[in-house]
């Protein structure tokens, strides 16, 4: 058997990390660098490009250039690169076989079982989105991991006591707060809450627009929206957002930004940190109130908490260690490995599954309320379509729970159980995970005929549904979520992996020749795919 | 509640401290990943004894109720339990298609 790997699919960066005498590391690329940055291009020629040498054409070369797939995982957004079309789970898995190849070449070992880590608020189909990913690539996905999760597993904690933890994570794309309580090998995670849509990449986002405005002040000129003129932008805001955690000023040049006839206009502009923090200001307000909602789902408050730690890259701006600070006061808070701790976790986790001698217990929940939609009583009578919880959020899981529900029309013969993932109030405002149908139920009054539905939730998010009618005991069920019954066939998912894999046996991987300057100095940009 | 203290090898009257501790014993044998079953009744045992009563305020259950208890509070605790009650089934019969 080969070794077992952990892997943090981040939006901006990605690692993979494998163990060693119990002890998770992280896998170097030859060069020695660990972060590979998760964007996926071709070259002019038809090139394969991944991790640096991907990021470094993209100021030229944005419309052959991905990064920030992660935000489009479970859409069906595609993107084409040369002549074929991507989706968001083939271009991950592009990452994901290139870290691959890393670590055997590392290893001199076949890499083929892999935990893979996702942010904790993923819905649904986003984590299958991920899990089909690591298929493509090559990988039996061993477990879809919650990254806050990933994280406390490799907190060392020094006392025997239990310890509740605050996990704060905020990366590239996505943000995510965990409540965790840590008692010696014992993690358990009591509550979870985030954002998939919230991270760096939007505050890059909002000081590109404010350079766009300085440039139009500047210049009395717009600039133009094309697509390398925005890459480059959004490039220099993304290195003035990383100066000015560590400057209280930074100077943006863009030489030669605009031709206007024979004379080209520059954007040279200065940008203060408190520029910048009150264009983010209003985004991190969210994550405060992430924290809030964190900690009454756990049932605490802000001095139940003995520590807050920070993950994440965008942890280092100032002003989110000072808003954490002031929202928990008299709570130590400290940075830990923001880059590596989550690939980490998943090393360690991945040795837990795979039996190795790692003293570590894991009890996780879904941040995420299941239900159907019922008739329910309101305030206006009653309604139909409104979602019933079957599993509240931030369940401990696996978990099995029931509900008995009833006809709710006489003779009614036909029942339809549609299956929910959210928590608004209405069914159809959250998001549909399925539905199916119990027919040729006994003609009786309303409220006569009785349905027991029964989730059952599995430790790595696939849900059963199962419908039984009380009187005759019949029963169907769904199974959500399932790769071998929904989304994609095992037939399209070979095909993919094929194509993917044909991509590198006929396509050499052409990072380690790429040249050797090393990426966060290399003056290019990027481009959103949004 | 026999039943959850058995699931966690503890007898009733076990403290809170105790209580976690038989828990993560527990998850030790059956980790959730490998005894999915298992870890769902273990789980569920901890989540009953650690929302019940501690056995110092549980005394309907364990001992006759006494002559001297006030009847205004014996009233009001019947009330309660009537309302909780009422609340379940009345929920019950909202939750139809
Ligand atoms: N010194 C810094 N100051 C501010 N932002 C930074 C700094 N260093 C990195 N970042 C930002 O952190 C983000 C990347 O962080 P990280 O690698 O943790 O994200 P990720 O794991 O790829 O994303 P996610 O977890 O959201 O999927 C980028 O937006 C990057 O610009
Ligand atoms: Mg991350």
């Amino acid at each position: 058997m080969g070794q077992i790997v952990g892997i943090d699919l981040g939006t901006t960066n990605s690692i993979i990390a494998a163990l060693e005498d119990g002890q998770p590391w992280v896998i170097p690329d030859e060069d020695g660098t660990v972060l590979l940055p998760s964007y996926v291009g071709m070259s002019d020629s038809g090139q394969l490009l991944v991790g640096q040498s991907a990021w470094r054409q993209y100021a030229a070369a944005p419309d052959r250039t991905v990064k920030s797939i992660k935000r489009q995982m479970g859409t069906d957004f595609t993107v084409t690169l040369g002549d074929r079309t991507y989706r968001p789970q083939e271009i991950s898995a592009i990452i994901l076989r290139s870290l691959k190849q890393r670590a055997e070449a590392m290893l001199e070992d076949e890499v083929t079982q892999a935990v893979i880590t996702v942010p904790a608020y993923f819905t649904d189909a986003q984590r299958q989105a991920t899990k089909e990913a690591g298929e493509i690539a090559g990988f039996e996905v061993l477990q879809i991991l919650n990254e806050p999760t990933a994280a406390a597993l490799v907190f060392d904690l020094d006392s025997e006591d239990s310890e509740t933890v605050l996990v704060y994570d905020l990366g590239g794309g996505t943000f995510d707060v965990s409540i965790v309580e840590i008692t010696g090998d014992v993690t358990e995670v009591l509550a979870s809450h985030g954002n998939n849509r919230l991270g760096g990449d939007d505050f890059d986002r909002q000081l590109q627009r404010y350079l766009t405005d300085r440039f139009r002040q500047l210049h009395d000129t717009e600039v133009p929206n094309d697509a390398a003129t925005q890459a480059r932008l959004l490039q220099a805001a993304e290195q003035a957002k990383i100066a000015l955690s560590e400057h209280a000023f930074t100077t943006v040049r863009e030489p030669f930004l605009v031709s206007q006839g024979e004379t080209a206009l520059h954007l040279e502009t200065d940008v203060a940190r408190e520029d910048f923090e009150n264009l983010i200001k209003p985004l991190l307000k969210e994550t405060l109130d992430a924290i809030d909602r964190a900690l009454s789902d756990a049932d605490m408050t802000p001095d139940d908490i003995d520590r807050a730690i920070l993950v994440g890259g965008s942890t280092r701006i100032p002003l989110v260690q000072n808003l954490v600070e002031g929202h928990l006061p008299d709570t130590p808070v400290s940075s830990f490995e923001p880059d590596l701790c989550v690939g980490m976790g998943a090393a360690l986790q991945a040795g837990v599954l795979s039996g190795a001698a790692v003293d570590s217990i894991l009890v996780d929940v879904s941040p995420h309320s299941l239900g159907i939609a019922a008739m329910m009583d309101t305030a206006l009578g009653p309604m139909p379509g409104m979602f019933s919880t079957i599993i509240p959020r931030n369940s401990v899981i696996p978990t099995s729970q029931s509900q008995i529900y009833s006809t709710a029309a006489d003779g009614q013969q036909i029942v339809e159980i549609e299956v929910f993932q959210g928590e608004n109030p209405v069914a159809k405002e959250n998001v549909p995970l399925g539905a199916f149908r119990i027919e040729g139920i006994p003609p009786k009054p309303a409220g006569v005929v009785q349905v027991e539905v029964h989730f059952d939730f599995d430790i790595n998010g696939i849900l059963t549904v199962t419908a039984t009618e009380k009187g005759k005991g019949q029963q169907q069920s769904l199974v959500v979520n399932d790769t071998k019954t929904e989304r994609l066939s095992s037939h399209e998912l070979r095909q993919s992996r094929d194509a993917i894999a044909s991509l590198f046996g006929a396509l050499p991987l052409f990072d380690a020749e790429g040249d050797d300057g090393e990426w966060e100095d290399v003056d290019v940009e990027a481009e959103d795919q949004e | 509640m026999q039943d959850h203290y058995d699931r966690l090898g503890l007898s009733p009257g076990a403290t809170p401290a105790e209580i976690k501790a038989a828990y993560h014993a527990k998850l030790k044998e059956f980790p959730a990943h490998s005894h999915p079953q298992d870890f769902k009744a273990i789980r569920a045992a901890y989540e009953a004894l650690r929302k019940a009563p501690r056995a110092e305020d549980d005394f309907f259950a364990e001992v006759p109720v006494q002559a001297e208890l006030d009847p205004a509070l014996l009233d009001q605790l019947q009330q309660r339990a009537i309302a909780a009650v009422d609340v379940t089934l009345e929920d019950l019969i909202r939750l139809t298609f």
